[in-house]
C-alpha cells in the first residue's frame, strides 16, 4: 500500500478525530472517541513501520498526542476523592512515616522546651531571638486585660486574622516541607527554629506572668498547627532522605517516589492548618470564652487527632 | 532521533505509539513565568484596593487571596483542562507528566510547591540552574512532581509535494532510500534550486536520464511522488499529503 492510498482510505477518521479533539469534553461520544483514538494510533504506527511521508506521520503524531491527553486525564477529582484521601489516605501515610514524624516532632520539641525553660529563667535571652519592641509586643499581647488575646488591639477583626494565619501557617508549613529538598537541611532548620521561636515566646510571656492566657490561648489550636507543622517537617526530612541516601535508585526517582508519597500528607496539613486558622481566629482568641472551657477544648481536640491519626478503618 | 542533537523526549502509550514531548526551555519559561507575574501583581492591587472598602473583613479576604495568589494560582490553573497557567499558554506550552500522560493532582501540586526550594537563594537560581543542566530543562520541582513543561501539540505540519510528473526510479530503492526521496519531495519547495539540484546530484542513481529537459531536481521529485503512490502521468496538480 502506498503512502496516497493509506492516506486515501484513512483520512476521513483522522479528520474526524482532528474535530472531535476541538470539542469541549462533555461533548464526546466517549466510545467513538475512544475507537478513533486507536485506529488512528495503529495508523500512526503503521505510517511510521512503513515510512510514510513525515507530513502523515507528524500529523499522526500531533493528533494522537492531543487525543490521549484527552483519554487520560484524570476527571475524577470530586468531593468522595479528596474526602477518601484526606479522611484514610492521610492517616495511613502519616504511619507510614512515623519514624520521621517522630524525628521530626524530636526537631520541633526539643528546642521549644530547651529555649522556653532558658527564657523562663532568664528573661533577656528573649533578646538573642527577637529584638526588643516585638518582645515587648508578644507581652502586650497576652496581657490578661486585654479583650482579644493573642494580638494587640489594632490588629484588625477576627476574618482579618483567620486570613492572615492562614497566609501565614500555611506558608511556613510549605517551606518545611519543600526545603527538605536540600538533603534533608532545610526541613530541619525550619522545624527547629520554629520550635525554638515558640519556645521562646512562651518561655518570655509566662516569666512576665502572663503564662495562664498564653498557654489557654495557644492550648487548642496548637492541635491542629503544631501537627500539621510537624507531618510537613516529616514529609520533608522523607524528600531529603530520598535525596541524600537514594539507596538503589537513581537520585531522580528516588526523589519523585518521595514526592508523590508524601504529597498526600502536605495536602491535610494544609487542610488541618485552616482548621487551625478558624480556631486561633474565632475561638482561642477569644477573651470571654473563660480559660477552663478552652483547656476542655484543647483536650477534645488533641484527643481527636490523636484518634485520627491512630485508627484504622482499613489496613493500610 | 539522536538525543544529542534534539532535546525531543518519547513516551510509549498503551496503544503501542511513542508521543513527542518537546520540552520547552528557559527563555520560554522566564516569559511565561513573566507574564504570570504581572497578572498576579495586577489582580493583588486591584484585589487590594476593592477590599479596602471592606474594613477588617475585607483584610482578612485580602490575606487569603494573597495566599491563594501565592501558593494555588499555578496549581489551579495548571489542573485545568488546558493544563498552563495564563502566562504558559500564551506562549504555547502546557504542563505534563513526564510520561506523556496529562498532569495529576499531585503532581501538579508538588511541582508547584517546590518553587519554594526552585526560588532559593535568588531569583530562582536553584531552578534556573536545574533547567540548564538538564536537557529536558526540567527545575527541582518538576523532577520530585514527575512533571515536565512542554510546547503544546499544536503545530501543523508544514510542506506539501512539489510539483512534477510521477516517474518509476530506475532502480529498486531500499526503505531507507524510498523514505529519503519522499522527503527530499516535501522540503524542496524550501530549499534554493541551486541546493535542491545539488542534493538531487547526490541521488542521481536513483533517477532516469530522460527527459534531460527536466532538471535533476523536478525528475527527482517526480520519483518522490510515484513512491508517494501517485502512478498516473497527468496527475492533478496540487494534490499532496494535505
Amino acid at each position: 500500500m502506498t503512502a496516497l492510498e493509506f492516506q486515501t482510505a484513512h483520512e476521513g477518521l483522522w479528520v474526524e478525530l482532528e474535530q472531535a479533539i476541538q470539542l469541549p469534553e462533555r461533548k464526546l461520544d466517549p466510545q467513538r472517541f475512544l475507537a478513533l483514538y486507536r485506529t488512528c494510533c495503529e495508523h500512526f504506527a503503521l505510517a511510521e513501520a512503513r515510512g510514510f511521508p513525515s507530513a502523515i506521520i507528524e500529523r499522526l503524531s500531533i493528533v494522537t498526542a492531543r487525543a490521549h491527553q484527552i483519554v487520560y486525564r484524570q476527571s475524577d477529582f470530586g468531593i468522595a476523592r479528596i474526602a477518601r484521601v484526606l479522611l484514610n489516605r492521610f492517616p495511613a501515610m502519616v504511619r507510614a512515616h512515623r519514624g520521621y514524624v517522630a524525628l521530626s516532632a524530636l526537631l520541633a520539641v526539643g528546642p521549644a522546651v530547651v529555649l522556653g525553660l532558658a527564657v523562663y529563667h532568664k528573661p533577656d535571652l528573649i533578646l538573642s531571638i527577637v529584638d526588643g519592641s516585638t518582645a515587648a509586643k508578644f507581652e502586650k499581647m497576652y496581657d490578661p486585660s486585654n479583650e482579644v488575646l493573642g494580638r494587640l488591639r489594632d490588629a484588625g477583626s477576627n476574618w482579618m486574622m483567620f486570613g492572615f494565619y492562614i497566609m501565614n501557617n500555611i506558608g511556613i508549613a510549605f517551606q518545611c516541607y519543600a526545603t527538605g529538598v536540600l538533603l534533608g537541611v532545610g526541613s530541619v532548620y525550619f522545624i527547629a527554629m520554629n520550635g525554638a521561636f515558640g519556645g521562646a515566646i512562651a518561655g518570655y510571656v509566662a516569666s512576665a506572668g502572663f503564662g495562664g492566657t498564653f498557654f489557654s490561648f495557644v492550648a487548642t489550636h496548637s492541635a491542629f498547627e503544631l501537627t500539621a507543622i510537624v507531618l510537613c517537617g516529616a514529609a520533608g526530612l522523607r524528600i531529603g532522605r530520598a535525596v541524600l541516601l537514594p539507596g538503589r535508585l537513581p537520585r531522580a526517582v528516588a526523589l519523585e517516589l518521595a514526592a508523590k508519597d508524601t504529597s498526600v500528607i502536605v495536602f491535610g496539613s494544609a487542610v488541618m492548618l485552616v482548621i487551625a486558622a478558624a480556631i486561633e481566629a474565632f475561638w482561642s482568641s477569644a477573651a470571654w470564652v473563660t480559660p477552663t472551657a478552652k483547656y476542655c477544648g484543647a483536650a477534645a481536640c488533641w484527643i481527636l487527632v490523636t484518634l485520627f491519626f491512630l485508627r484504622r478503618p482499613y489496613a493500610d | 532521533m539522536n538525543p544529542a542533537i534534539d532535546t525531543v523526549l518519547s513516551a510509549e502509550t498503551p496503544e503501542g505509539i511513542a508521543i513527542s514531548i518537546r520540552p520547552a526551555g528557559f527563555a520560554v519559561r522566564a516569559t511565561a513565568f513573566l507574564i504570570d507575574a504581572t497578572i498576579r501583581v495586577f489582580f493583588l492591587m486591584t484585589c487590594a484596593t476593592v477590599l479596602a472598602a471592606g474594613g477588617r473583613f475585607g483584610g482578612g479576604l485580602f490575606y487569603i487571596f494573597f495566599f491563594v495568589l501565592n501558593w494555588l494560582y499555578p496549581v489551579i490553573f495548571e489542573l485545568t483542562p488546558a493544563a498552563a497557567t495564563p502566562g504558559k499558554r500564551i506562549m504555547g506550552l502546557v504542563v505534563l507528566m513526564a510520561n506523556g500522560l496529562p498532569i495529576t493532582p499531585a503532581g501538579c501540586l508538588i511541582r508547584n510547591l517546590m518553587r519554594v526550594v526552585d526560588v532559593l537563594p535568588l531569583f530562582y537560581a536553584f531552578g534556573i540552574v536545574t533547567m540548564l543542566l538538564r536537557g529536558d530543562s526540567r527545575r527541582l520541582g518538576d523532577l520530585a512532581g514527575g512533571t515536565v513543561v512542554a510546547y503544546r501539540y499544536d503545530v501543523q505540519p508544514a510542506g506539501s509535494l512539489a510539483d512534477a510528473v510521477p516517474m518509476p526510479p530506475p532502480i529498486s530503492l531500499s526503505r531507507r532510500q524510498q523514505i529519503a526521496i519522499m522527503a527530499f519531495g516535501f522540503r524542496v519547495e524550501r530549499l534554493t534550486p541551486e541546493r535542491a539540484e545539488e542534493i538531487a546530484e547526490l541521488a542521481s542513481a536513483a533517477v532516469a536520464d530522460a527527459p534531460a529537459r527536466l532538471s535533476l531536481t523536478t525528475r527527482l521529485v517526480g520519483v518522490a511522488r510515484w513512491l508517494h503512490g501517485e502512478r498516473r502521468a497527468s496527475a492533478p496538480a496540487g494534490s499532496s499529503a494535505r
